[in-house]
């Protein structure tokens, strides 16, 4: 039997988890895999890329253990950019010049950041938040007792915030909506996180539109001006706002994009052409986009099985659940946290003394589980999640306390 | 002796007059209004307007023949030291006792045009107050000013009857005073389908006959504009007398003024910082002073009374909070525990209660009979509340599909994809500990969120000293 080539181009946490599951699965060595990583280090846990600054070193990321490495069905080869396709000869063209030949590609070339288009967006001292890299030029940039500026209150940004707090600077966020993790929390939960999050330290502009940074004399970014006029003092500039995909093979490729970008795939991940495959956040299933790493895993599975077995399930969708801890601040969303099913019930407890928020989504039966949004005590997150799409196995009072199943 | 003198003919007067004589009162009991007609039952009026109610049937039961009563008289004058009072018809009536219950009057908003002088408002303009209020509205759509429990009542009471109706409210939600945002979208929702237009938001900001302009510009047309921007305590005799008058005549718990001689009760009394009753507390009140001036003194404790706003053939009810929050000592914060609500859009639902103690300290729930009897009850009588208070809010059996825990095809490990059953089926080869269980089926090794939940796992099967078969375990 001849050993066909599996080329991943993209090592994040998804392109690493396919190469998990494919050596995993395949059990026959019917294939080897060959990953082609632009950033110059093996996949890493992004999502925890905040303990950079909080003592973790980029080994302690590392998410290829030597059982790995050492497999020889793989081939890893960072610091590789894939530029061009030859779809009818089935090659990987790179930007070190070699080609690579396959019988399934599949794009896992992840998201760059997205930086909103203001003047001095580009100044020495403006960052992003993607990278090991990035962390490590924000360490060297950081000036402790000076101000800084977060643009972007998301998941990512007060990540970010709190890491510059640990490096000794005086962060703020600036975020467009009206309260932060608006993508995952309703505005009772900001209302606690923003709350807890000051009491870091962390100033909150929330509804706040970036108008420009500014140069000080030394031309590095010396200030944040807002939209209502606002000017904020910033020796640093981290833009949080959101990423995009990374989808600029689709043109030489002649691969269709998603509504807002990315390669369209369907339900199985894959694209027009039979041979390649789009996974993690620059996948458009079916049109869309998802931004979070455990959708992505789903995605990876769902292809790893195609090629092992030619079998298995289409990727199910995934909800935008996620939660933020830092020190002293737990806040979680998950399933319909925002209750936009029709006829959803929404349960809300405001425990005053504890300054926890707490909303349970129902279905119009008012017995299943939707989703919600816990702010402030997130230990009933795991069960309810879990529970998510189900029907309620207690209370939702006990369940939020904790009173069922304790904790 | 000489006896008691009321002044005023509302139902606070009414009741007091009957219960003194009830009671056995030795003096004389003189009740003086200055309505042409003998007490009637003032909230029922908005019946009458909508033709549900007869104006007739709203009197109160006659007073006993014990009692003097003068209609059409109006008291102008209180002569404490002579303990005299002076009436328009220029009678002297002297008192051993003098009880105010002058009651209150419209609010009249500073609306140019609404009056053509003090007090005397334009033509097709009225308040709900009086049953004179009540006769036949004009030709053409009726405007409501004020949104609040009187305002939502008079234009679901029109509404009904196929009259034109449009309600104007400053605050940008009805009922602000009672409710949140989200639950008064509940009632404005009702209010909209009975064909009543709601601008929220908006003022009023002339009148002139046949026409309300807004403050936003609008032009609504207006046979008849109807006040229902609340009252204000009649204050003007008590302050003529040198009483203490805050918003209304100040009493203490035994309804007494600064003069011992003279009490108030009822809508134009300001009782423990609080001006403005339900008939009901002016009732409670009239009863806690007759029994006080017959011998048996009887401090005035306000009652938990719900609010029931009309609307009928749909359920609200109003708690208002019981007693001010007592301050906590520890950390200088009140001694509320928190809130717990409930939304159903769809439903036409929405509660939110105030705890205090693991009590009902205010709240109000809307579009749910069973959670508004039930509310209600626990309210009333002080009583902790149940554990599962969305069963007390849907009236929903409280009876759940298991004991809290996962059930085994819940995703236990989201990052890993990892079921409750993988787990119990590692568990039962012999993974015994999270660690095990980890290697075993990946959980707990992404973001390590699931943590708390396999140790928990490991501990319930190593209680249950369960070790046969996954196949036995899960069937």
């Amino acid at each position: 039997m001849t050993t066909r080539t599996l080329v991943v181009a993209g090592h994040g946490m998804v392109g690493h988890r396919l190469v998990e599951e494919m050596l995993t699965h395949d059990r026959h060595g019917r294939w080897r895999v060959v990953v082609l990583g632009e950033e110059p280090r093996a996949a890493y846990d992004r999502v925890a890329l905040s303990s950079l600054l909080d003592g973790a070193t980029p080994d302690d990321l590392a998410l290829a253990g030597p059982d790995v490495l050492g497999d020889g069905r793989l081939r890893l080869r960072p610091g590789t950019t894939v530029t061009g396709v030859d779809r009818r000869a089935r090659t990987v063209t790179c930007d070190d010049g070699t080609e690579t030949g396959y019988d399934a590609l599949v794009l896992a070339t992840g998201s760059r950041p997205f930086v909103p288009p203001v003047p001095g967006r580009d100044l020495p001292g403006c960052f992003v938040y993607r990278t090991v890299e990035d962390v490590a030029a924000i360490r060297a940039a950081a000036v402790a007792g000076r101000e800084a500026v977060v643009v972007g209150g998301g998941l990512l940004g007060l990540e970010a915030a709190n890491g510059l707090r640990l490096l000794g600077m005086r962060p703020r966020v600036v975020e467009m909506a009206p309260w932060l993790m608006a993508q995952q929390i309703d505005e009772g939960g900001g209302r606690v996180l923003a709350g807890a999050i000051e009491r870091l330290g962390v100033g909150v502009h929330c509804s706040s539109a970036l108008h420009a940074v500014g140069a000080g004399p030394d031309g590095r970014a010396d200030r944040v001006e807002l939209a209502d006029g606002t000017v904020l003092d910033a020796a640093l500039v981290v833009f949080a706002a959101g990423v995009r995909p990374r989808d600029e093979l689709a043109a030489p490729l002649g691969l269709e994009r998603g509504g807002r970008g990315g390669f369209l795939v369907d339900g199985w991940c894959r694209t027009a052409d039979e041979h390649i495959w789009a996974i993690g956040e620059c996948a458009a299933v079916e049109g869309r986009c998802h931004g979070l790493v455990v959708p992505g895993f789903r995605m990876a599975e769902t292809v790893a099985r195609q090629l092992v077995d030619g079998a298995g399930e289409p990727f199910a969708g995934a909800d935008g659940s996620a939660k933020l801890k830092l020190l002293g601040v737990e806040v979680a969303g998950f399933g319909d946290a925002h209750a936009r099913a029709p006829g959803a019930i929404e349960y809300v407890r405001e425990d005053r003394r504890a300054g926890t928020y707490a909303k349970v989504v129902l279905a119009a039966d008012g017995r299943t589980l939707l989703g919600g949004v816990l702010a402030g005590d997130t230990r009933a997150y795991p069960v309810l999640r879990g529970l998510t799409g189900r029907e309620l196995t207690a209370s939702p009072d006990e369940l939020l306390t904790g009173a069922a199943g304790g904790s | 002796m000489t006896g008691v003198v009321i002044v005023g003919g509302g139902p606070a007067a009414h009741r007091l007059a009957a219960r003194l004589v009830g009671y056995g009162h030795p003096g004389g009991v003189t009740v003086v209004g200055a309505e042409p007609r003998p007490a009637y039952h003032r909230a029922l009026l908005g019946s009458v307007l909508d033709g549900t109610l007869d104006a007739g049937r709203l009197a109160l039961p006659a007073l006993p023949a014990e009692v003097r009563q003068l209609t059409g008289v109006r008291v102008t004058a209180v002569d404490r030291a002579r303990r005299t009072v002076r009436t328009g018809d220029g009678r002297a009536l002297p008192y051993d006792v003098l009880v105010l219950a002058t009651g209150a009057r419209p609010r009249v908003p500073p609306v140019p045009g609404l009056e053509t002088g003090p007090g005397r408002l334009a033509e097709g303009v009225r308040a709900v107050r009086t049953a004179a209020d009540c006769r036949p509205l004009s030709e053409g759509p009726v405007v409501v000013l004020g949104g609040g429990i009187r305002g939502v009542e008079t234009a679901w009471a029109l509404s009904g009857t196929g009259q034109e109706v449009a309600l104007v409210h400053p605050a940008g939600h009805l009922m602000e005073r009672h409710l949140d945002a989200a639950g008064a979208a509940v009632p404005a929702a009702w209010l909209a389908g009975r064909g009543v237009t709601l601008h929220l938001g908006r003022r009023a900001a002339e009148y002139t006959p046949g026409k309300v302009v807004l403050d936003d510009g609008q032009v609504l047309a207006a046979g008849t504009v109807l006040l229902c921007t609340g009252t204000v305590a009649e204050t003007a005799l008590a302050r003529a007398s040198g009483l203490d008058v805050r918003e209304g005549v100040v009493v203490d718990a035994l309804l007494r003024t600064g003069d011992p001689r003279v009490h108030a009760i009822g809508d134009c009394a300001e009782h423990a910082g609080a001006v403005g009753t339900t008939v009901l507390q002016a009732w409670e009140q009239a009863e806690a002073l007759a029994l006080t001036l017959t011998g048996r003194q009887r401090p005035y404790a306000p009652g938990r009374r719900v609010l029931r706003p009309r609307t009928p053939g749909k359920d609200m009810v109003v708690l208002p909070p019981a007693g001010p929050a007592r301050p906590d000592n520890t950390d200088g914060t009140d001694d509320i525990d928190g809130t717990v609500s409930l939304l159903d859009r769809a439903g036409g639902r929405h509660a939110r209660l105030v705890l205090r103690d693991g009590r009902l300290h205010e709240g109000a729930v809307i579009g749910s009979p069973s959670a508004v009897a039930a509310v209600s009850r626990l309210y009333a009588r002080d009583e902790p509340v149940p554990a599962d208070l969305l069963a007390l809010l849907t009236g929903a059996d409280g009876a759940y599909a298991g004991d809290g825990t996962l059930p085994d095809e819940a995703v236990v490990c989201h990052c890993n994809n990892v079921t409750g059953k993988a787990l119990k089926d590692a568990w039962h080869r012999g993974a015994h500990d999270e660690a095990a269980l980890a290697r075993a089926t990946r959980a707990t090794t992404g973001c390590g969120g699931c943590a708390s939940v396999v140790r928990r796992l490991c501990t319930t099967l190593a209680d249950d000293g369960d070790d046969t078969p996954a196949e036995g375990a899960t069937p």
